[in-house]
C-alpha cells in the first residue's frame, strides 16, 4: 500500500489543467473563456506548492512564494480580463467570441 | 395572533419531540453501553426514540405528508431496521477491516489518503463540470468547488497561507467578479445557457484526454528527488519574512501591477458609460 506522495498531486495539477485548456479551446463564451485561465493557474499552483513540499524540502518556501505572485496575478487578470469582457459586450451587444472579429479580414 | 401562537406552540412541540427523540436515542446507548441495561430494553427505548424522531422530522421536514398513528409506528420500524442494519454492518462487517487492534484506522486507504482523495475528487469534478456544463452559471458553481478543493489541497501540503490566501481571493473575489460578469453581461443565445461547440465536446473530450494522459506519464514515470520528511509547520511567519528579504523586489513590483489593474480596469469598464453621459450632458 502506497501512501499518498507526489505524482498524486502532480496527476490532479495535470487534470485541473487538461480541463481548464478544454475550457479555454471550447468555450464560446469569453466569461468561461476566464474561468479556464483560472483553473489553468489553479494548476500551476497546485504544482508549485506539491513541489514545495516534496521536492525543496524543509525549512524552504520558494514554490509558495511563487503560488502567491501567482494568485496575484490571477486576481489582475481576472479583474482587467472581466472589464474587457464588459467593454467588449457594450461594444458588440455580445460576448460570443465568434462574433467579436473586428480585427479579421 | 391566536393562530400565530398556536403555530408557535406547535413548532416548540416538534422540536421538543425532536430534541427529546435525539438525546433518548444517545441516552439508551450509553446506558446501554456503560450502565449495563439489558438488550430487550435498550432496543425498546431505541425504537420509542426513533418514533419521536420520525414523528418531529415529519412535521419539520414532510409538512404535508399525513401521518396516523399506525403509519407512524410502521414507518418507524422501517428506519429502525435500516438504522439497526446500518449499525450491524459497521460494527460487525466494515470495522474488522477499518480498525486494527490498537484502534487506528486502517485497512484499504488510511484516513489522510481518504482526504487526499475525496478532496481531488472534489476538484476534478468542479473543473470537469466547469469544462462540460452547458450552463455558465453552473460552471461558475462548479468553478466554487475546484476552488475549495485545491484549498485543501494547499492544506495537505503544509501550505496554509496559500490555503487561506486561495479561499479569500479566489472564493470570496474572483468567483464573485465572475459571477457579476455573467450578470451583467446578455448571454449567447439570450438565456443564460451558452457553450462550447466551437471545436464540438469529442474533439475537446480528447484533447483532455490526451493532455491528462501526457502529463500523467511525466509525473508517475520522472525521477523526482523527493525529500524523505516533508515538513508541515506554519508557513505565515516565514512566508511574510521572505516576502521583506529574498523577493523585496518582485513583492513591490506585484503592488505596482495591483494598483494598474485596478485603475486599468476602471477605465476600461467605464469608458462607454462615460460617453453616454457626456452626450446625456450635451443634450
Amino acid at each position: 500500500m502506497t501512501s499518498i506522495g507526489l505524482p498524486h498531486f502532480l496527476i490532479v495539477g495535470a487534470a485541473l489543467f487538461s480541463l481548464g485548456m478544454v475550457t479555454v479551446v471550447t468555450r464560446r463564451n469569453a466569461v468561461g473563456i476566464l474561468m479556464g485561465v483560472e483553473l489553468i493557474l489553479n494548476a500551476a499552483n497546485v504544482n508549485f506548492i506539491a513541489f514545495n513540499h516534496y521536492v525543496d524540502g524543509p525549512g524552504k518556501l520558494t514554490g509558495q512564494v511563487f503560488s502567491i505572485f501567482v494568485i496575484v496575478l490571477a486576481a489582475a487578470e481576472a479583474a482587467i480580463g472581466l472589464a474587457i469582457v464588459l467593454a467588449i459586450y457594450q461594444t458588440f451587444k455580445t460576448i460570443d467570441v465568434q462574433e467579436t472579429d473586428l480585427l479579421r479580414q | 395572533m391566536a393562530a400565530g401562537s398556536s403555530n408557535l406552540r406547535a413548532y416548540l412541540v416538534r422540536l421538543a419531540v425532536l430534541a427529546a427523540g435525539l438525546g433518548a436515542m444517545i441516552l439508551a446507548a450509553v446506558l446501554h453501553r456503560f450502565a449495563g441495561l439489558g438488550l430487550g430494553l435498550t432496543l425498546t427505548a431505541e425504537y420509542l426514540a426513533v418514533c419521536c424522531v420520525v414523528w418531529g422530522l415529519n412535521a419539520f421536514v414532510f409538512r404535508r405528508l399525513p401521518l396516523s398513528w399506525f403509519s407512524l409506528l410502521l414507518f418507524s420500524a422501517a428506519v429502525f431496521g435500516g438504522l439497526f442494519f446500518v449499525a450491524y454492518f459497521v460494527r460487525g462487517i466494515v470495522a474488522p477491516f477499518l480498525v486494527d487492534s490498537a484502534g487506528r484506522f486502517i485497512g484499504l486507504v488510511r484516513l489522510a489518503d481518504l482526504i487526499f482523495y475525496v478532496l481531488a475528487l472534489m476538484t476534478v469534478a468542479g473543473a470537469a463540470g466547469c469544462a462540460f456544463s452547458r450552463n455558465i452559471i453552473y460552471s461558475a458553481w462548479s468553478l466554487l468547488f475546484a476552488f475549495l478543493g485545491v484549498a485543501g489541497l494547499y492544506v495537505l501540503l503544509g501550505a496554509d497561507f496559500p490555503a487561506m490566501a486561495q479561499v479569500l481571493i479566489y472564493v470570496g473575489g474572483v468567483l464573485v467578479l465572475i459571477l457579476f460578469a455573467i450578470m451583467l453581461t446578455k448571454q449567447i443565445g439570450g438565456d443564460p445557457s451558452l457553450t462550447n461547440a466551437h471545436l464540438g465536446l469529442p474533439i475537446g473530450a480528447a484533447l483532455a484526454a490526451a493532455t491528462i494522459g501526457t502529463l500523467t506519464y511525466m509525473a508517475v514515470m520522472a525521477p523526482w528527488k523527493v525529500v524523505a520528511h516533508p515538513s508541515y509547520e506554519p508557513v505565515s511567519a516565514a512566508l511574510g519574512i521572505a516576502f521583506l528579504t529574498d523577493f523585496l523586489l518582485p513583492f513591490e513590483v506585484a503592488s505596482v501591477v495591483l494598483l494598474a489593474a485596478l485603475v486599468g480596469a476602471v477605465v476600461i469598464a467605464r469608458k462607454e458609460i462615460k460617453e453616454t453621459s457626456d452626450t446625456v450632458l450635451e443634450r
